[in-house]
């Protein structure tokens, strides 16, 4: 799967006269998963929106390979960049493989409805996200977890090079979210750059390459879990204090000890 | 350039080993068995192959959908045929048909050709019209009570073609008048659930206050003329088919027939709309734009359809509720609500005619009686689907 970069130049995004996003500059690390962390009302799910092009910019640009993605045709961009928002709702009664099959609505026309290709992608598909037992449940029948890998599915049919994800495991109990994020893993194993929006910073220092740690809306801290995340980071965030301590099997930090700033 | 027909049922499960032979063995041979493309569960699908190499081509057709268009394209008919021979003085269904075509009793041919052929057109015309705009606007708003009847774009176009009439004592150009005031009231409730976009109930509770106050508009407008005149604008404000104006009719023809290549052409994008903004945004779905398109499509049609039968606007709540409650629940059901539309609306003037003849009831009279009871149901039913 050929490469691509999504990088912001002087990125403002703006509700009404409030900045969420002031003058961001990034770049995202292609073939890897980048979690966005920060406070709530830090702006990272907008700034997820203004990657993907829901929200447009006020300054600055989101760029795709070095293009403005303002200037990208809606279909040529979802064949590039896959979303998948935190309330996604679907028509009712749509089953999981009607679902994933929509996925390869960016590749179609009204004259090519269904392919060969179209069907081993969603096969495919299906069998990555490992809800092809699955493929004829309707949605509403399915517990969280499956849901979401569902969802996941038809993000994965899109084919596309980019995926982000807006709090993919922000409603699941952790078994389910441990499902996520190893799916979350192996995308990026086949070459997928996957950027998404997190809650937690253990999940995010454990499953993450990178990490773009958000605060009023600007870069606080960027670059891996492991050289980013300090104790002086964790309360800039969070207004906490905590103890840091590798997890004995991974590796990855773990927040120990954690209290109020002060106490 | 020869192209090689394949039609290939399926929906059977790819394991059941039911697989259809190819009807062309060259392809067979050429094509990896495990390659064979599968038409998905409940669909035909049509591919064929260009002979220069550019590429196959598919389509894709829902079984569900096509039959249910199929049944009510034949209860259409029949209820036509009923259309033409019922009335006042009835016709035998033998006659109905040489009488179309001219030939039998001269009373036959007048009553079928002048008086009823036209008036089933119109009945047609105006039900498929208000059953597209009631689908298009339903699925636009992700809520099936969102119809133009109920977000009050009917009685804005009631108001303006009234104000034309009462105004001017002839109708200058209702159908004008009535399109003028669709768009005026979708501006308006478009303006006050500003924010809200067109999801959610702040746009239904905006669109029935501005259906709220064309309809105390109209009756304002008919308070304060004489008597008369108020009468010659009667038919404006119950809905129906006994006083069409000159050349409303063929403009509705002609609008109908571009609003549903339109709402075609957009059925891809309409299926895309019932997902959540975001989704549909994320696969490749120009939001915005299409939504104007798919609003501005409802508004024309229904503009159009109330300039001839008035407002009767339960027929875009019917008409989509019968279809989808037909065809698959996968895709947006624009021909089986344009069709269920028409039938409905046939059945309801045939009614009309009928029950009390000779007095004749208003076809909006009827509607609303079916269609109130109807609009409760849909309410009160306890695994209401929200749409679709």
């Amino acid at each position: 799967m050929t490469r691509h970069e999504l990088a912001t130049r002087n990125l403002t995004l703006r509700y009404g006269r409030a900045t969420i996003i002031d003058e961001l500059a990034l770049s995202l690390p292609a073939g890897q998963v980048t979690a966005i962390v920060g406070p709530n009302g830090c702006g990272k799910s907008t700034l997820l929106a203004g990657l993907a092009r829901l929200h447009a910019p006020s300054q600055g640009a989101v760029l795709l390979d070095g293009n403005d993605i303002q200037q990208l045709p809606a279909r040529e961009l979802a064949r590039r960049l896959a979303l998948l928002p935190q309330e996604a709702i679907a028509p009712e009664g749509l089953t999981v493989a009607e679902l994933v099959r929509f996925g390869r609505q960016p590749h179609q026309g009204w004259l090519r409805q269904w392919s060969s290709e179209d069907q081993q992608v969603v096969h495919r598909a299906l069998a990555a996200a490992d809800v092809d037992e699955l493929a004829d449940r309707s949605l509403d029948t399915l517990s969280g977890g499956q849901r979401q890998r569902a969802w996941i599915a038809m993000t994965i049919a899109q084919q596309t090079p980019l995926l982000l994800l807006d709090e993919p495991t922000s409603a699941l109990d952790l078994g389910h979210q441990i499902e996520v994020f190893e799916l979350v893993r192996r995308l990026a194993t086949d070459g997928r750059t996957v950027v998404m929006v997190l809650h937690d910073l253990a999940s995010a220092c454990r499953y993450a390459d990178h990490l773009l740690a958000l605060r009023n809306g600007q870069l606080v801290a960027a670059g891996p879990p492991g050289d980013v995340v300090t104790t002086d980071l964790v309360r800039r965030l969070y207004d906490i204090d905590c103890t840091l301590i590798p997890d004995p099997a991974t590796g990855s930090l773990l927040l120990a000890n954690v209290r109020r700033v002060g106490r | 350039m020869t192209r090689v027909l394949r039609v290939m049922h399926s929906s059977i499960p790819a394991e059941s080993g039911t697989r259809q032979p190819d009807a062309n063995p060259l392809r067979s041979r050429r094509e990896d068995r495990s390659r064979r493309v599968i038409a998905p569960a409940g669909h035909w699908r049509l591919a064929w192959q260009a002979s220069n190499g550019s590429g196959g081509y598919s389509l894709l057709i829902d079984r569900r959908s096509f039959v249910a268009a199929l049944l009510l394209t034949i209860a259409l008919m029949a209820a036509s045929l009923a259309y033409l021979a019922m009335g006042s003085s009835s016709l035998a269904l033998g006659a109905v048909l040489p009488a179309l075509v001219g030939r039998g009793d001269l009373m036959a041919v007048f009553l079928i050709q002048e008086l009823r052929l036209p008036r089933l057109a119109a009945a047609c015309l105006t039900g498929a019209a208000f059953g597209v705009a009631g689908c298009l606007m339903q699925t636009l708003a992700r809520n099936r009570l969102a119809t133009p009847g109920i977000i009050g774009i009917d009685n804005g176009a009631t108001a303006f073609a009234v104000a034309s009439v009462v105004g001017l004592g002839v109708s200058l150009a209702p159908p004008a008048m009535a399109l003028v005031g669709a768009t005026t009231a979708a501006a308006l409730t478009f303006g006050l659930a500003a924010g809200g976009g067109t999801r959610g109930y702040r746009f239904i509770v905006a669109g029935i206050g501005v259906g709220a106050v064309f309809g105390a508009i109209t009756q304002l407008l008919l308070a304060k003329v004489s008597i008369d005149i108020a009468n010659a604008a009667y038919p404006w404000t119950v809905g129906t088919l006994n006083a069409r104006p000159a050349g409303a009719v063929t403009l509705l023809a002609i609008g109908l027939a571009f609003g549903l290549i339109a709402a075609l052409w957009l059925t891809r994008a309409l299926s895309l709309m019932r997902f959540s903004d975001a989704v549909a945004a994320g696969l490749g779905l120009h939001v915005a734009r299409r939504r104007w398109q798919v609003l501005s499509v409802s508004v024309l049609l229904t503009g159009l359809a109330v300039a001839v039968a008035g407002p009767v606007g339960l027929i875009g709540l019917i008409g989509p509720e019968i279809a989808r409650s037909l065809s698959s629940s996968r895709g947006v059901p624009i021909m089986a609500s344009a069709l269920a539309g028409a039938l409905v609306m046939v059945l309801a003037d045939l009614a009309g005619r009928v029950l009390l003849s000779p007095i004749e009831i208003p076809v909006g009279i009827v509607t609303a009686v079916v269609g109130g009871p109807w609009l409760l149901w849909i309410l009160l039913r306890p695994a209401s689907r929200n749409l679709a």
